[in-house]
């Protein structure tokens, strides 16, 4: 732990001097003089790298272009270290919640009016609606930009669906068929279970059931993950937990407590034929190839198509010295960089949409085609559901899933707690925590 | 009081004054800050809101996740104390002895306290995993039972504290340093009067080192109380909160995931239920060391 600490401590130690640095800097931009923005992202070193190279072609009088060198390892314990120091590089990477969350404390810069009525292509109609929606305060602030958009689906073993004589996942499957199949697999050539779906199991496996019941034609779990007015589980979502629960029960479903942590390298040696994840795990696979033949499918629906919306971007500390400097560089970021980034790692596509082409280029010469056509079937989709509250009490609701929801899907508390737990959220939900 | 002595007193206080600011600017304040902060809710972006004992009551009445950490951190202190104790003893015992090598089994034993903690517990966590670990596929080779260890929430704990357990040469240095204390010629009187072994060993050995034995028990108890490493990096806290043990589930509240607020208010407040059961466990202890305990200063 000792050692822990104290990297951590020189880590942030680090960063603070580094910002701090660049603060001055940054001064002179409030003025006439020169300006440097400071940029930090969570991305590994060679995507560092190719965005460093990127940047560098940054060409704009009297504006310098940082990027901060650092570990992307406890990116959120940085974070934080920083945004108490008040120490925020200029932009920095984040997650929709914590837009949410920061903007909602007054720390973000309001880029509202400058994406809505700015000149150029550089518009809020050129981004996929949903992530902008999704990046919406309750009163209509914007805290920063989605960047890169997260879809989500079913990862499959082809090898081991021909084995075993199941047809392979495809758009339109549905979830009696995903368990009929995860039944079928596991226990098979080294795979114990069938389907890994720690997005259905773990914390934010209540989110997740809402895919059921909406498709089914119910209500979501929530109104609203940012910022919600109640919490529901109708009778199609506790038919959607009823079915997972069995499939957990008869051992064809990971149950919860499952360490997902190395999934993906157990899917890529053919131990887990079938596991829910994000289409970035396309661009590890992409280097590390895989044993085993695979695919990546849309979730399965009960009647219509359903999935998760997810996306990261780029914010902006308040108290950043020149707003309309660092607004260059994010455009910069999100029409130019992405370009440069995405065809040698392509982890996500952008939120913008005319920087998609060269994510789907990339993927298409690598002959991902199951890939790009379940993305551009998540982009598209209609109806789709949040991925976890983004409120200040989203961490209670963490501790109330595990003490409640957890055991309902291991069968250690039967159904009818499903309204109980319901009932707590609805509690905290109306006392804002 | 003479000129000499005046300038002596004020030497004196020149010399301790680094540990007396050190002390109250890294122990004082913090403490008294911590308080402060635990009646209030505070996020570490905004100010502190004055809350009263609001957190408190929330950790006692609302809180999901409060005893049942209370529930594993006791049961991690009973699983691991007791253990620690009587294994780093044995192996204390052990090479305590004179036999070829015995400073070779010395080191070994040693070994895992000196190696990066972060390393050997994330080396463990891939021993155990129930899918592809070495753990359970020697215990399939040998046709013997396999667990889902660390993903078992009966098994979790027991598996956290057996990877506890792998520093226990920490324990048996101390001890082995106490056994080595105890004067020969009690050894060399109890064989005259034709003790056998275990009579040595209860009348004399333990005896010897119980003071040594206190100060163990305080310290193991204090940092089982205090554990963070091994359930962190093994099983964050789960399954369930089957090993989301204080230290982490205050670590979890002040310092959430990315995207999470974090509760330093809170958080606070739990580290004074934590500091207040440390007190009380150090208390109790103490309190019955008479009782078991060998002292030259005892009266007649």
């Amino acid at each position: 732990m000792r050692h822990t600490f104290i990297a951590t401590a020189l880590a942030c130690a680090g960063l603070l001097t580094a910002t701090a640095c660049s603060g001055s800097d940054s001064g002179a931009g409030s003025g006439d003089g020169p300006v440097t923005v400071t940029v930090m992202t969570w991305e590994s070193a060679p995507t560092n790298a190719a965005i460093k190279k990127a940047l560098a072609d940054f060409k704009e009088d009297g504006i310098t272009v940082e990027l901060l060198d650092t570990p992307s390892g406890n990116f959120g314990d940085k974070l934080a270290s920083l945004t108490q120091a008040k120490k925020l590089p200029d932009l920095f990477w984040c997650g929709n919640d914590t837009e949410q969350q920061y903007t909602s404390q007054g720390l973000l810069v309001d880029w509202t009016e400058k994406i809505n009525e700015g000149d150029g292509d550089f518009k809020a109609d050129k981004f996929v609606p949903s992530a902008m929606e999704n990046w919406k305060t309750a009163d209509g602030r914007m805290g920063g930009l989605p960047s890169l958009m997260n879809a989500y689906g079913v990862w499959y073993n082809a090898d081991a669906f021909k084995a075993a004589g199941v047809p392979e996942p495809k758009a339109g499957w549905t979830w009696d068929e995903m368990y009929a199949a995860a039944a079928k697999l596991a226990n098979t050539n080294g795979a114990k279970y069938g389907l890994v779906a720690d997005q259905l199991t773990g914390p934010d496996g209540p989110f997740t059931m809402s895919m059921y019941s909406v498709s089914a034609g119910g209500a979501p779990f929530t109104d609203n993950v940012n910022h919600p007015t109640k919490a529901e589980a109708d009778d199609k979502y506790t038919e959607g937990v009823q079915k997972l629960v069995e499939a957990v029960r008869n051992g064809s479903v990971s149950p919860p407590g499952y360490d997902a942590s190395n999934v993906q390298s157990l899917f890529a040696a053919g131990k887990v034929p079938m596991m829910f994840g994000g289409q970035w795990l396309a661009a590890g696979f992409q280097t590390d190839k895989p044993k085993v033949k695979y695919g990546f499918a849309p979730f399965p629906q009960v009647q219509t198509p359903v999935t998760l919306y997810d996306s990261v971007g780029i914010c902006t500390p308040q108290y950043t010295k020149n707003q309309d400097a660092t607004f260059k560089v994010l455009q910069y970021i999100n029409t130019k960089v992405w370009d440069a980034v995405l065809p040698a790692s392509p982890v996500a596509p952008p939120a913008y949409a005319p920087a998609q082409a060269s994510y789907f280029d990339a993927l298409s010469k690598a002959q991902q085609t199951t890939v790009v056509d379940t993305v551009k079937a998540d982009l598209a989709a209609e109806k789709t559901v949040g991925v976890r509250f983004t409120t200040q009490w989203a961490q209670q609701v963490g501790d109330l899933t595990t003490a409640t929801y957890q055991p309902i899907i291991s069968g250690k508390k039967p159904i009818s707690e499903l309204q109980t737990y319901v009932g707590k959220i609805n509690d905290l939900i109306k006392q804002g925590g | 009081m003479s000129r000499n002595a005046g300038s002596d007193v004020k030497a004196a206080y020149l010399f301790i004054a680094p540990a007396i600011i050190g002390f109250t600017v890294f122990v004082v304040y913090p403490l008294i800050r911590s308080f402060y902060l635990s009646l209030t809710r505070y996020n570490g972006l905004t100010d502190p809101v004055f809350v009263g004992l609001g957190n408190f009551r929330r950790l006692f009445t609302v809180d999901p996740a409060f005893w049942p950490s209370l529930r594993a951190t006791g049961y991690l202190v009973l699983l691991y104390v007791p253990l620690s104790l009587v294994l780093g003893l044995a192996l204390a015992m052990f090479c305590n002895q004179r036999f070829a090598g015995v400073r070779l089994v010395r080191t070994l034993a040693y070994l895992p306290v000196v190696l990066p903690a972060i390393a050997t517990i994330t080396l463990w966590k891939f021993i155990m995993n129930p899918q592809v670990g070495l753990l359970n596929t020697i215990l399939e080779r040998l046709h013997l039972p396999t667990s889902l260890w660390l993903q078992s929430p009966a098994m979790s704990m027991p598996s956290v504290v057996l990877v506890m357990l792998w520093g226990v040469g920490g324990t048996m240095i101390i001890f082995l340093a106490a056994l080595q204390a105890v004067p020969t010629e009690l050894y060399e009187a109890a064989r005259v009067d034709g003790a056998g072994s275990a009579s040595v060993f209860f009348r004399i050995t333990l005896p010897m080192i119980s003071p040594i034995m206190l100060l163990q028990v305080i310290l193991q108890t204090t940092a089982a109380l205090q554990t963070f490493n091994q359930p962190k990096i093994l099983t964050n806290g789960g399954p369930g909160f089957s090993t989301n043990v204080l230290m982490l589930s205050i670590y979890n509240n002040g310092f959430p995931n990315l995207g999470r607020i974090p509760q330093l208010g809170y958080a606070s407040a739990q580290v004074w239920v934590l500091f207040i059961l440390i007190i009380a466990v150090i208390a109790l202890t103490a309190k019955f060391t008479s009782l078991w305990t060998y002292s030259d200063n005892t009266p007649d």
